[in-house]
């Protein structure tokens, strides 16, 4: 099993176009995917949209992945990209 | 004795143009009342199956309705239907339908509607404002499965000739579901200028009027309704003489569409021979088959903060430069100028931030752009990559005065020179202002030294100059688009342009209009842009008049006093001259003494 703490960045959270884009990836490793918020504890099987939209992850929340299965390492790297992209929803940030 | 229903008037949002005359459609949101029985213990694989048809069907519909969205609106407005193909797809939601139809021995309708509304009302305490409205995906998703549960396919809304569609809030799947065919115009409670209702109805071309509050509880299927968009308005059963008056103004509009849509070869020139471009302004792709059915000159204003389906997201480098490339090809060698995100701070405020208190006079358009620098990198970058497939202009929204535009044209060159070091081999654009506040206007002078062309915006113009909220009821009388300062403040901008032998054009709501152009070609305007849609009547009215008689007109008009004199001319001359082509209906009416 591989564990990340990852944060959102997509300027509005984890809504559904975002989640749609995560279970899309998640879905597509046999790795079994759970996130669970750093701050409450509650957790999210991450190719269930229903229960990533649940986590009402806002802007900057912490999640902490775990990948479990035969393709973690894979898995773990396309969900990290896709956090670190903002889902490429990119943040309209001052550039000051 | 049957009593003859008052004419209502209810003032909305009109959230595209045109006018509708026809009959009502009220379109429930939706919402299906579903009734709870038991079933036999030996019934719940019948009801399991049942539930899972259900399931595929809407499954089915879902795949079909994104596919007509994509192809109606682009891709970037359909993704919402790929959340709930997910959320159909989602076992977490199935298994727990299909374990409440087990455990309470319910019928498959009612354990839809218990699932679902316990993961709205878990919704409902999100605190986050953006992620809590999504549940309208939630409820979309959940009234269809109840809808294919009680038959077969959607009942696809075959609606009658002119049916108007009225509507507490049209969810989007409803929108994107509905019999365009037949639908001429929509009038919804709830919504705004970004609601999907307002989206669609722009890329359809249809009237819509949004947010009349308690509109629809008071109206009746087949009821009698005018809906007026450009007047942000619709009219309950009109009286004899409203009715008269409209349909005179929409005959003139249809006769002017058909005269115009063939012989659209050749430049337009007034009868005394000075040529006319008119161009398009546009959206959305779905209105870019509007550019060549009208014969558009290109496009000359491509607004492009409708690239951001919703609030507050800014779309990716590539998937603006791929966006443009698109419009650049349906502009052809006339080219388009793309206006630089017009946002205001209320577009991407973070929920905690205060509001500012006046937003139309706050950090907007171009200031926007200048504080928030890497959103507008971005977007120069993707115009300038998009640059190598067609002919790209960029305009700067909202410039106060010369210092705007420099320092916008330092961003442009600097994407440029990283461009060209990145080896991308990128060519300049022209880049041009909006002249649309009057700061600008005082001093378009030495703006005009220093763009490459002018854009004349005119609804803009006439709010900043008049200080009128043009969506402010209270103040509607204020909101004079024939103002004698307006057309001073247009002349001035043009001038200006004129000297400097720079080419300025006219966009916004006036350039639309024919009474209206013939003040605009008066004042020595050669390039109009308007929404597709209006060029037929607009080529009309340009064909048929003497651009020396309109100047005569518009220098008469500079001089009055006060907006009242302005139209009165405009009523005068025009019916006098052009009675062909102006008939009552399509000059200012004579205003009511108070």
């Amino acid at each position: 099993m591989v564990e990340r703490t990852l944060t959102v960045r997509a300027r509005l959270g984890l809504h559904a176009r975002a989640a749609a884009k995560l279970v899309r990836v998640a879905s597509g490793f046999d790795s079994k995917v759970e996130l669970k918020r750093v701050d409450s504890g509650v957790s999210a099987d991450a190719k269930s949209i229903l229960s990533v939209l649940m986590l009402a992850a806002s802007r900057g929340t912490s999640l902490q992945a775990s990948v479990d299965g035969s393709d973690e390492e894979a898995a773990m790297a396309a969900i990290d990209e896709l956090f670190a992209q903002g889902f490429g929803e990119m943040e309209p940030e001052s550039a000051k | 004795m049957i009593e003859q229903p008052k004419e209502i008037r209810f003032k909305g949002l009109g959230v595209s143009e045109g006018i509708v005359i026809g009959q009502v459609l009220r379109m429930h949101d939706g919402l299906q009342h579903v009734y709870h029985w038991k079933i036999g213990i030996h019934d719940v694989d019948a009801e399991r199956k049942r539930f899972r048809a259900a399931v595929d069907l809407a499954r089915r519909q879902v795949m079909a309705i994104k596919k007509q969205a994509e192809q109606r609106l682009g891709k970037d407005h359909a993704y919402i239907f790929d959340a709930h193909l997910l959320l159909l797809e989602d076992k977490k939601l199935t298994e727990d339908v299909e374990q409440q139809i087990a455990a309470h021995h319910a019928n498959a309708e009612w354990a839809v509607k218990v699932v679902g509304d316990r993961l709205l009302s878990l919704y409902s305490e999100i605190k986050d404002e953006y992620l809590r409205e999504r549940g309208s995906d939630i409820e979309d998703v959940m009234q269809r499965l109840v809808v294919a549960l009680t038959g077969a396919e959607p009942q696809p809304r075959s609606l009658s000739e002119d049916a108007v569609v009225v509507s507490q809030d049209l969810l989007p799947s409803a929108v994107a579901e509905l019999d365009l065919e037949h639908a001429r115009a929509l009038a919804t409670d709830t919504g705004g200028w970004t609601s999907h209702t307002a989206i669609l109805a722009r890329g359809i071309g249809i009237p819509a009027v949004v947010g009349l509050r308690d509109f629809y509880r008071r109206t009746r299927t087949g009821d009698q309704i005018i809906v007026d968009s450009n007047r942000d308005e619709v009219i309950l059963h009109p009286s004899s003489a409203t009715l008269e008056r409209y349909q005179t103004e929409t005959a003139n509009r249809i006769r002017g569409r058909v005269v115009t849509e063939t012989g659209v070869a050749g430049p337009l020139r007034t009868e005394d021979g000075v040529e006319v471009i008119l161009r398009a302004n546009i959206e959305l792709p779905s209105e870019f088959e509007g550019v060549e059915k009208y014969g558009a000159r290109g496009v000359g204003l491509y607004r492009s903060e409708f690239l951001l389906a919703r609030r507050g997201v800014i779309v990716s480098e590539d998937e603006q430069r791929i966006a443009y490339e698109d419009v650049a090809r349906v502009a052809g060698d006339d080219g388009v100028s793309i206006r630089l995100f017009d946002l205001g701070g209320e577009n991407l405020r973070e929920p905690s931030q205060e509001a500012e208190k006046n937003p139309a006079l706050g950090l907007r358009a171009i200031r926007f752009g200048l504080v928030n620098e890497s959103v507008m990198r971005t977007q120069v970058r993707a115009i300038l990559l998009a640059g190598k497939s067609g002919r790209l202009r960029i305009v700067l929204p909202m410039v106060a005065d010369v210092s705007d535009v420099r320092r916008a044209q330092k961003i442009i060159n600097e994407e440029l020179a990283n461009l060209n070091n990145e080896g991308k081999d990128v060519k300049p654009v022209s880049v041009g202002a909006m002249i649309e506040v009057p700061s600008a206007v005082w001093t378009a002078d030495s703006i005009a030294k220093a763009v490459d062309f002018f854009e004349l915006g005119t609804n803009d113009l006439v709010q900043y100059t008049l200080a009128v909220d043009r969506g402010n009821d209270e103040v509607a009388d204020w909101f004079r688009t024939l103002h004698p300062a307006v057309l001073r403040s247009i002349d001035q901008g043009l001038k200006a342009a004129r000297n400097a032998d720079i080419p300025a054009l006219v966009c916004g709501e006036m350039a639309s209009t024919p009474a209206y152009v013939v003040l605009l070609l008066g004042l020595g305007a050669t390039e109009l842009s308007m929404t597709p849609s209006a060029i037929p009547r607009v080529r009309r009215t340009v064909a048929g008049i003497d651009s020396r008689v309109a100047r005569e007109i518009a220098l008469e008009c500079l001089k009055a006093e006060t907006a009242d004199d302005v139209e009165e001319v405009v009523r005068e001359r025009l019916s006098r001259l052009w009675y062909h082509l102006f008939p009552p209906a399509s000059l200012p009416a004579p205003r009511q003494v108070r």
